[in-house]
């Protein structure tokens, strides 16, 4: 068994490298694309083989990155929700029979996935219950009251993600207003805006805790 | 080694040989021949109504029994496959139960007005949706049960969906087994509800079906 494994993960991943490429499976029928090669490797996931489930669920990851990347802010999101959409992939794995496409199936777990932390993130934004405008507003003068300029603080904006960096960079040291920001960055002002907010939440932790 | 890869790791070693799920139409088979059972049982102890068969005469009655019987088996059938994430990729199957709750609600306003001199109404009034309710209880509990066995991605219209259709074997019991020519009672007691429970449904479907 350990002698066909290694051979039947190099030649899967040799094919999905390519699409529409033909593969020969050690022990099935040779399938002719990518979503064939899911489907059967579900399939053999299915019956217990644990190789077959780690490829799958490696392209599975491969296929949803650019899918999350396009709908969510920061890469740390992404990777959380992809664990999110992979666990529930697993947990839902019996509603897969191997019978029909594989890809929308697991299209609709991530969509699920995503749409309920976009839901959390929103409800947590109004539970938060802060306007961000009346946030720009108040927090650099809460920076100043306690003897902090931007200059004192930019160590810890440089640790923030880049996009958040960049962001509290043009707004505090070069003066850019939120819309100025979105048009240099291509970015919609309220994205601009909630980036800035969870910069100042972050950042706000890390004061404290110094 | 990131997270993704770990994870992929762990999850890998724990996956064991899965049975998978049956398909939705056997699914919806199995619901449907057990609420028809549980039906014909609570008709067999309640006893049908004596003027059944004459009821069976009036097209707008007949239409009537026939729609609700639509309505459940659709629903059942909507159901099975709303319990699956990616709804057996049959969506148009999924949201069939609209055409037989159109063609129920057009049925029913065409009763209404062929009531002519309207049937007097009956003594009672709520008993109606109390009963139903209750003969809804156990098709509700059940497909429930069996529908979080699987992982809905539609949990709040499958919960409405599933509901309807435990409401309507409920629904279909009384009215073949109460005396009742009333189409203004049938409409106030026992099709009305029909609007919360779907609505109940939609609720007990987030908190039941979520995953």
């Amino acid at each position: 068994m350990a002698g066909t494994t290694l051979p039947l993960e190099m030649a899967v991943y040799g094919a999905m490298t390519g699409y529409y490429s033909s593969v020969l499976f050690s022990n099935s029928a040779p399938v002719t694309d990518t979503g064939d090669n899911l489907a059967a490797l579900m399939q053999r996931s299915l019956s217990g083989d644990t190789q077959a489930y780690a490829v799958l669920l490696k392209e599975t990851a491969r296929l949803l990155r650019p899918f999350l990347a396009k709908r969510l802010f920061a890469g740390s999101e992404v990777d959380d929700v992809l664990q999110e959409i992979l666990l529930s992939i697993h947990k839902a794995r019996h509603t897969y029979d191997g019978e029909r496409p594989y890809k929308p199936w697991a299209y609709a777990i991530a969509k699920f996935r995503l749409q309920d932390h976009l839901r959390a993130h929103y409800a947590d934004h109004l539970h938060d219950a802060e306007d961000i405008s009346g946030l720009e507003e108040i927090l650099p003068d809460d920076v100043t009251e306690t003897g902090f300029s931007y200059e004192s603080i930019s160590v810890e904006v440089e640790k923030l993600p880049e996009k958040q960096a960049t962001i509290l960079r043009l707004m505090h040291q070069d003066g850019y207003t939120s819309k100025e920001i979105a048009e240099k960055m291509g970015m919609n002002e309220s994205a601009v805006k909630v980036a800035a907010h969870r910069a100042y939440k972050v950042l706000r932790k890390q004061l404290e805790r110094s | 080694m990131t997270n993704i890869d770990e994870l992929v790791a762990t999850l890998a070693k724990d996956a064991t040989a899965v049975k998978p799920a049956p398909h939705p139409f056997v699914l919806s088979l199995q619901w449907i021949g057990a609420a028809a059972a549980y039906l014909a049982i609570s008709l067999t102890f309640s006893g049908l109504r004596p003027d059944l068969l004459e009821r069976f005469h009036s097209f707008w009655f007949g239409a009537e029994i026939f729609t609700l019987l639509g309505i459940f088996l659709v629903s059942s059938l909507s159901a099975a496959l709303l319990a699956f994430p990616d709804l057996h990729q049959k969506r148009l199957l999924a949201f069939a139960p609209i055409l037989p709750f159109t063609l129920f609600l057009a049925i029913i306003l065409f009763s209404w007005r062929a009531d002519n001199p309207p049937a007097p109404l009956p003594v009672h009034s709520f008993e109606c949706t109390l009963s139903i309710m209750l003969m809804t209880l156990l098709p509700a509990v059940w497909t429930f049960y069996s529908m979080r066995k699987y992982a809905s991605t539609h949990y709040r219209l499958a919960g409405s969906v599933a509901l309807l259709s435990a409401f309507s074997v409920g629904a279909l019991w009384l009215r073949l087994h109460e005396v009742n020519d009333s189409i203004a009672h049938v409409i106030e007691w026992h099709y009305l509800p029909m609007l919360a429970i779907g609505l109940i449904g939609l609720w007990l479907g987030r908190v039941v079906l979520k995953w």
